[in-house]
């Protein structure tokens, strides 16, 4: 261990020594008893701001002088959306027919549940949107009908379309558990009756 | 060497630390208070004022100007006439710095929960209060330059550059952003406009951080935590290069902020780079706090001041580390807009500024009381409870950002959302929001035990007024030729001069090519600007601070286009004064809410149920219902100032239209109105709601009208 007389820096008579750490006190450096050490910067310091440096250099010339695709937003963007396209599964065969399985049923009650409740509220009485309960219909009645509107909506009535938000399955699976579970129900505060009537 | 003789004045340190104490505890209180209104959306039982859309301004603002602002003043004055050897330059103009900063506090806390706002985030106070500000900053700047000019010491110590930093660039940056045209007393439009507004606003937010909770609270940092240790500076070397690389560097990283936003690419890779560039710079500031205390670590585990030096400057290491990684483009596709950022800046906060103010208070009032502490035990159980309070505050609030974020990104295999109603990701996370206003009790409870601490410390000492000090004339020093940084250290106006050069060149980069250079913002044909009734409606949606939980930016991402429409361009928000893109999605993003047949379109009945009693419509929201929506009358008299006021900015309303503007705005409103009541609704032309659903309607839809 270096002390004080036998420390390797010649001039020793311009530093004093901090006792704790053995380390060089500048001189002159006093502010309200603070002093200051002469330490270099650590290396690893050093390193870590050279680093950040020139990984910033790298970055910004890969965009303005070689305008990297993935560093282009819109470009990220475009690519993005036709990977997806890519790896959509193709359109099985299918079939608009009313479905009565409980596991159908369970998932379309699900769908009712998040989505068609926030217009037609859970128990289906209607509120910004028509009520479901009653067989009064302003766009029909039939499993196709009622698949039609989920799929295309009614945009000027405030209906939106549901085909890019839910999957032909869960479509017909949320409007075959209207047809069997919400019609002919008692909802709590029925809406008035909307369309014509159809038994 | 002849010795002058002069004393401190320790009274004004002694306001400044007592108003830390009141405001921090109001500012913590009102944050938790928000953090329970998430959980339990009626607690503000139907009061204006204690919705979490007025009161979350107010918490940040109290925390940020009131706490942190009143506690860097306290250190401030206390240390820059220990270390320069002379006292302040006015006592006058202290106590004028002090009150006046109290008023614009209380004038803060009564206007934003009434609603009084700008509606830029962090800069939401009105044009009367920014001028306080304004004034009552250049108070605080004439007192602390005077005084280095007074100085008897040769150099000013880095403490005293990081003040100096903190006083220039946070008047910079107050003044550029809260430029504004009045329309009336407590009304105003800020002059920028869209993409070109939130660039100056994330310029002044991102180094409102920088320059007024990092910068100051170093400066406090290489005085406190060498006196409490009794230690030397690790290294002068890195105090020089970490402080003129910090500040040269942090005025440029705003742009960050905006990453995957409407701003142009060149513009966002100077807001990557410079974070990325910072993390050297913000840990030389750690290194140099923990390692001056090297060879003292025994007394931190006997000092509580020293615990929390050590956990707030750990937890700014933490917190500049997280920073720069956050703004790394693809990091932020996931953290942005989630709860992940509310983490990340209260570790900053609760960590950083809180623990630094802790510790000093607790190093100050034994000293301003000339007495010892009163209980070391009860301070050392504050040190858990703010750390583990912390702790629970943020892990479970990274979890629930993390979440969410995945959640809305997921499809299922057939290409569809996996959770195409957002209330389904809200509801996942809930359970981590009972966790965090836990942490936030815990935290806050603390305090308390610090308050009662400080009480009594106060009741067994006796207060030292004024302190004697003696030292020579600066003129006596020795003529030693200064080399180096050491001849600036000297010359405290040419490094006032000198910072102020540093911190204005990564602004003036950044804004002259987007306000002069029109490719930066294309132009969008089909924009046009609001109509009457849309901009009254807009007002309401400013003051109601909506902002704080709905975006109005769709990124380019697959999952967002899918969710909300089409991404959202620069040119679409040219007429927004000021912008609205939020930073945080509480609730889903509104950037295209009005696109009818877009995925997310709501007809114009359940807006009117959903302000009303959102839960009606969304059952497990977490929104509060905002009924004084639907009986207070809508205020038209305003309308012609507000168009002329626009016009003014550049808006194109045709000429004299602002007397007109009031038709249009009562045939607008009666077309909306006669539509609700068709549907059963019984509502009057003239209330508020009608105009806020008039904006909301417009959201996003004048791109569609080339189509």
């Amino acid at each position: 261990m270096t002390t004080l007389d036998n420390h390797p820096d010649k001039k020793l008579e311009e530093y004093e020594i901090d006792t704790l750490t053995n380390k060089r006190l500048l001189k002159d450096h006093e502010y309200d008893g603070i002093r200051e050490l002469d330490n270099d910067l650590p290396g690893w310091w050093k390193w870590l701001f050279i680093i950040t440096i020139v990984f910033s250099i790298f970055y910004l010339v890969r965009l303005w002088v070689f305008r990297a695709d993935d560093l282009i937003q819109a470009k990220e963007f475009d690519k993005e959306m036709a990977g997806a396209q890519a790896s959509k599964p193709p359109v099985a065969e299918f079939q608009i027919s009313l479905l009565t399985d409980a596991v159908s049923m369970a998932s379309g009650k699900e769908t009712w549940t998040k989505i068609c409740a926030v217009c037609h509220l859970v128990d289906g009485g209607g509120l910004v949107g028509p009520n479901m309960t009653d067989n009064y219909w302003i766009h029909g009645n039939t499993v196709e009908d009622m698949f039609a509107i989920v799929t295309n909506g009614v945009i000027e009535k405030g209906m939106i379309p549901y085909k890019d938000q839910l999957s032909p399955k869960q479509r017909l699976e949320v409007v075959s558990y209207i047809i069997n579970e919400i019609v002919g129900s008692t909802p709590a505060t029925p809406k008035e009756p909307q369309g014509e009537l159809i038994n | 060497m002849e010795l002058q003789k002069f004393t401190y004045e320790n009274r004004i340190t002694r306001l400044f630390m007592n108003a830390t104490i009141l405001w921090g505890i109001v500012g913590m209180l009102v944050g938790l208070i928000i953090a329970l209104e998430l959980i339990f959306p009626h607690m503000s039982q139907n009061i204006p004022w204690l919705s979490f859309g007025r009161l979350r301004p107010l918490h940040t603002n109290a925390v940020i100007f009131a706490f942190v602002g009143n506690g860097m003043f306290a250190g401030i004055y206390y240390s820059t006439p220990r270390l320069l050897k002379t006292p302040m330059f006015s006592e006058l103009l202290g106590k004028i710095h002090f009150w006046g900063w109290q008023l614009i506090i209380v004038a803060a806390a009564i206007t934003l929960p009434l609603g009084y706002t700008v509606g830029k985030e962090y800069a939401e106070l009105e044009w009367p209060i920014d001028i306080a500000i304004a004034l009552i900053w250049v108070v605080f700047g004439i007192n602390l330059i005077m005084t280095t000019i007074k100085r008897r010491t040769k150099h000013i110590y880095v403490a005293i550059w990081f003040y100096i930093a903190t006083f220039v660039t946070v008047a910079v940056l107050h003044i550029v952003n809260s430029i504004a045209i009045p329309v009336s007393f407590l009304k105003s439009y800020p002059v920028y406009a869209g993409i070109q507004d939130a660039l100056v606003q994330w310029w002044y937010g991102h180094n409102a951080v920088a320059f007024f909770l990092t910068t100051p609270y170093l400066g406090l940092m290489y005085y406190f935590v060498p006196k409490a240790a009794n230690r030397p500076i690790y290294s002068y070397k890195l105090s020089i290069i970490h402080f003129w690389a910090l500040i040269f560097l942090y005025i440029w990283a705003g742009p960050h902020h905006l990453l995957y936003s409407a701003l142009p690419d060149w513009a966002q890779a100077l807001g990557v780079v410079f974070s990325v560039m910072l993390i050297a710079p913000s840990w030389g500031g750690m290194i140099n706090g923990l390692l001056t205390l090297r060879g003292a670590w025994d007394k931190v585990r006997e000092s509580p001041v020293l615990k929390m030096f050590v956990v707030g400057i750990t937890a700014y290491g933490m917190a500049t580390f997280e920073g720069p990684m956050l703004s790394l483009k693809s990091v932020n596709a996931i953290s942005h807009f989630t709860d992940w950022t509310i983490a990340h800046v209260h570790i900053g906060a609760l960590g950083w500024n809180g623990m630094i103010t802790f510790g000093m208070l607790y190093w100050m009032f034994p000293k301003l009381y000339n007495t010892k502490l009163f209980s070391v035990k009860l301070a050392n159980a504050h040190f858990w409870l703010a750390t583990t309070g912390m702790l629970f505050f943020a892990i479970p609030l990274y979890f629930a950002g993390f979440t969410q974020s995945l959640m809305w990104k997921q499809f299922t295999e057939e290409g569809y959302l996996a959770y195409p109603n957002f209330i389904e990701t809200v509801v996942q996370i809930l359970p981590m929001y009972y966790i965090r206003a836990f942490g936030g009790a815990l935290y806050i409870t603390g305090v308390i035990l610090m308050i009662y601490n400080l009480i009594k410390t106060a009741g067994i000492g006796k207060f030292v007024s004024s302190e004697d000090d003696e030292a020579p004339a600066l003129h006596t020093h020795k003529h030693e030729v200064d080399k180096g940084h050491r001849i600036i250290e000297g010359k405290p106006v040419l490094f006032t001069i000198l910072t102020l050069v540093a911190i204005l060149i990564g602004g003036i980069v950044e804004f002259v090519p987007m306000f002069m250079v029109k490719s930066n913002v294309p132009t969008i044909a089909s924009v046009q600007p609001y109509t009457p009734l849309e901009l009254q409606g807009r007002d309401i949606y400013l003051r109601e601070g909506c902002y704080v939980c709905h975006s109005q930016m769709i990124r380019p991402f697959r999952s967002e286009v899918e969710r909300y429409g089409e991404y959202s361009k620069a040119g679409e928000a040219v007429y927004d004064h000021p912008f609205q893109y939020g930073s945080k999605r509480t609730g889903p993003d509104l950037a295209r809410e009005g696109v009818k047949g877009g995925p997310i379109y709501k007809p114009d009945s359940w807006h009117y149920n959903h302000f009303l009693d959102p839960q009606k419509m969304v059952a497990q929201s977490i929104m509060p219902p905002y009924p004084w929506l639907i009986t207070r009358d809508l205020d038209i008299s305003s309308t012609p100032k507000k168009i002329r006021v626009m016009q003014s900015l550049g808006v194109p309303y045709p000429e004299g239209y602002a007397e007109k503007a009031n038709d249009d705005l009562l045939k607008q409103a009666n077309q909306i109105a006669q539509g609700l009541r068709d549907g059963g609704i019984e509502v009057e032309d003239t209330k508020e709601v009608i105009a806020l659903i008039a904006y909301i309607q417009r959201l996003g839809t004048d791109i569609k009208k080339t189509e």
